[in-house]
């Protein structure tokens, strides 16, 4: 039997490493265009760029590795390089990363209006770097989500203490018409503890190829029971999500 | 019938300038008379209903889907305004794509549980919205209940099918008929022109204030909202809809309906049981207590002693959400019995014909024998067929409670009646019956007023709404 890892030279290696660093770029730089979907396209252009420039580098530097090249000096500029670029982004990553914290545990959505930071005003846009303000004067007011992790934020909208947003990510192989109506029935339920005029409503925000992200609004009866029924809320809507998955 | 596109399959190619319309409605254009077989549906699933046979395999939907819709989707297709139409509607025996001259259809299927939970949310919503109270959900729990968990449902599989097509398709408007699809606009979430029909009375005093905010919320997801007659303009503004709302009468288009001569007249009207002597006030209605043929019924008792060959004919039976191929609900058969029965209790069985459905050119014949048509609806969004008899010079008797009362102007073009005066209606019955004259003279100022609810004037104005929308007339 012929022995085909023994017959592979180290050029061979090489051009079976660029052949892959090809293929896990374009892999890699697809998948950064879809989750950046409804970003702005100059920004997903450059995430795109970025991507594509470290799995290159890697890429490289293993190709070179096995022709027998030092790479120990690539290795050091690239990780000094990607260590740069991370301080030099530390500002965005950080608003990137209270995105995700603002979303589920600051209690505030689209028109509400919130005081923060010494600004007051309506929620018009919530991004992946901050939370944009339309003031009494009309001015627009950018604050970094940063600040909605370090900082007071008062929701002065009326009613606003009743409304529960829980954003949800349901994988396409589960029935989004299904899911909707399961949680619905599952939180009938609860109507003791839910004001009657409000029934729960579910919103999506964006569908991808693997899941759809949404939020599901309800309205609570007491202020006392916010703590129990968002977790009551969001174990019903876990055990539906779970359920349904089992069904499949 | 308009060409087909060349590529009818996928709604035509969208040229530049011209637009892709998705239009949604719960009752279907087509109804099919049963399953169909699977060789039937040819190529990628798209089956042409040109190769099928009208009446045997498939019929159309009675109602403003046939007479509304379709013709203002194909004036525009004419014009050459629009290329692509996808319409997306409830079709629980239908196949999954159908092909109408280049309009394309889709359903939207529901199993027998759901279509039930359905139909009993809508009947609640539509009772409510006419001023009765329904069996099933009240207004209280409605929105708590399971069957409106169903009504969601169904809400969103239709909204993720014109999503899905609008991926494909890259729609330039939305336009969304039916107040049972109220929520598809919120569900679709997208920033393009969504134009919302409500056919409906809509009247604040007759919506529960737990709906508000729901029904507010949804509303307000739409750019525009049209409806059939003014007095619901400001009670959509009341409600709390912060967007456009404009008002069109619906409208018919009055080459389909013809004028038999009297011999054919005579023919399929004695055919139906009518005499030559009898004086006949006719009542086109699906058999529904909101049509009021009840208060049709005890008008006609009234006047019998004095016109004893007055005859009221009732045409019309279930709607789509009546008929098997719909929502299976039993409500028409349930109000045909008891018409039956207050028709033996008032000693006017053989005074009262109930036809069912008929074929248009029967129609077309009753609407020339008769004498006049009366509309005794309890509440009613407008009611075109009061057009349908004034196209063919009858004079009209409508109750106040419709939305084409405010086109009557009484003694001239008709009257106005309350629905719950019943001595009014019979006293206006007589009055038509016993003035031949004056009968002939309000059916010519009817003629004159339904030119306001004719096609042409509906594509005018629906087309200059859709022109606004999309960005004016550069894009057609």
């Amino acid at each position: 039997m012929v022995n085909v890892v023994a017959l592979l030279t180290p050029e061979l290696y090489f051009v079976a490493i660029i052949l892959a660093t090809w293929i896990v770029a374009r892999v890699m730089t697809s998948i950064t265009a879809r989750v950046m979907s409804t970003s702005t396209p100059a920004v997903t252009v450059q995430a795109r760029r970025a991507v594509k420039l470290l799995v290159w580098s890697v890429g490289t530097i293993l190709g070179l590795g096995v022709l027998g090249f030092n790479t120990e000096i690539l290795t050091v500029i690239v990780t000094l390089l990607g260590a740069g670029v991370i301080v030099t982004l530390r500002k965005p990553l950080e608003n990137m990363g209270s995105k995700y914290f603002t979303d589920v545990y600051v209690p505030f959505r689209l028109g509400d209006s919130v005081s923060v930071g010494g600004h007051t005003g309506k929620v018009i846009e919530m991004n992946s770097i901050s939370v944009v303000i339309l003031d009494a004067e009309n001015h627009l007011v950018s604050v970094p989500n940063t600040v909605f992790m370090e900082r007071e934020v008062v929701n002065v909208t009326p009613r606003a203490w009743k409304e529960l947003v829980i954003p949800v990510t349901v994988g396409n192989e589960v029935d989004l018409a299904t899911f909707e109506s399961e949680v619905m029935k599952s939180l009938d339920k609860l109507w003791l503890h839910l004001d009657k005029r409000f029934p729960p409503v579910l919103t999506t925000k964006s569908k991808g190829s693997q899941s759809t992200e949404l939020t599901i609004l309800v309205y609570i009866q007491s202020p006392e029971e916010r703590d129990m029924m968002m977790a009551e809320v969001n174990k019903r809507i876990t055990e539906t999500i779970n359920s349904m998955r089992k069904t499949k | 019938m308009p060409p087909a596109p060349p590529n009818a399959d996928e709604g035509g190619a969208s040229a530049t300038d011209k637009l892709s319309i998705c239009v949604n409605t719960q009752t279907p254009l087509v109804q099919f008379v049963s399953q169909l077989p699977k060789r039937r549906i040819r190529g990628r699933g798209v089956l042409r209903l040109s190769e099928l046979k009208e009446g045997v395999d498939y019929r159309y939907s009675p109602g403003g889907v046939t007479r509304m819709v379709l013709p203002l989707l194909r004036h525009l297709r004419q014009d050459g305004r629009v290329e692509g139409v996808h319409w997306v509607s409830l079709n629980p025996t239908g196949p999954k794509t159908i092909d109408v001259d280049g309009i394309i259809l889709h359903s939207v299927t529901l199993d027998t549980p759901r279509l039930r939970s359905y139909g009993t949310i809508k009947e609640t919503i539509s009772g409510r919205a006419h001023g009765v109270e329904t069996r099933g959900a009240t207004a209280d729990d409605m929105f708590w209940s399971d069957d409106y968990a169903e009504f969601a449902h169904y809400n969103r599989l239709t909204a993720e099918l014109m999503k899905d097509l609008d991926k494909r398709h890259d729609f330039d408007l939305f336009y969304i008929h039916d107040f049972q699809q109220l929520p598809v606009g919120h569900m679709i979430g997208t920033l393009k022109p969504k134009v919302y029909r409500w056919h409906i009375p809509f009247e604040t005093s007759m919506i529960p204030t737990q709906w508000t905010e729901p029904l507010s919320t949804y509303f307000n997801s739409y750019d525009l909202i049209v409806v059939s007659a003014d007095k619901y303009l400001s009670s959509l503004k009341q409600f709390g809809y912060q967007g456009r709302v404009e008002r069109i009468y619906p409208y018919v288009d009055p080459r389909d309906y013809s004028r038999p001569s009297g011999k054919e007249v005579a023919a399929l009207t004695e055919g139906m049981g009518i005499a030559r002597d009898d004086r006949v006030i006719l009542l086109v209605a699906r058999m529904d207590p909101l049509k009021g043929q009840d208060r049709a019924i005890r008008a006609l008792a009234r006047i019998l002693k004095r016109l004893p060959k007055a005859k009221l004919v009732a045409v019309g039976n279930g709607s789509f959400s009546g008929s098997r191929q719909g929502l299976g609900l039993s409500k028409s058969e349930r109000w045909r019995q008891e018409l039956t029965r207050l028709c033996g209790s008032l000693g006017v069985t053989d005074r009262v014909l109930f036809t069912g459905h008929i074929s248009q050119r029967e129609l077309d014949a009753l609407y020339e024998r008769c004498d006049l048509t009366l509309l005794p609806s309890v509440r009613e969004g407008f009611g075109l067929v009061v057009v349908e008899g004034w196209l063919h010079r009858r004079p009209a008797i409508v109750t106040n409670r419709a939305g084409i009362a405010e086109l009557i102007k009484g003694g001239k073009n008709g009257y106005l009646v309350d629905p719950e005066d019943i001595e009014g209606m019979a006293e206006k019955i007589s009055l038509i019956l016993d003035d031949t004259e004056l009968g002939a003279r309000l059916g010519r100022a009817g003629l004159e007023t339904s030119r306001l609810c004719t096609i042409a004037e509906g594509v005018r104005s629906e087309s200059k709404m859709i022109t606004e929308l999309v960005g004016g007339e550069g894009k057609w």
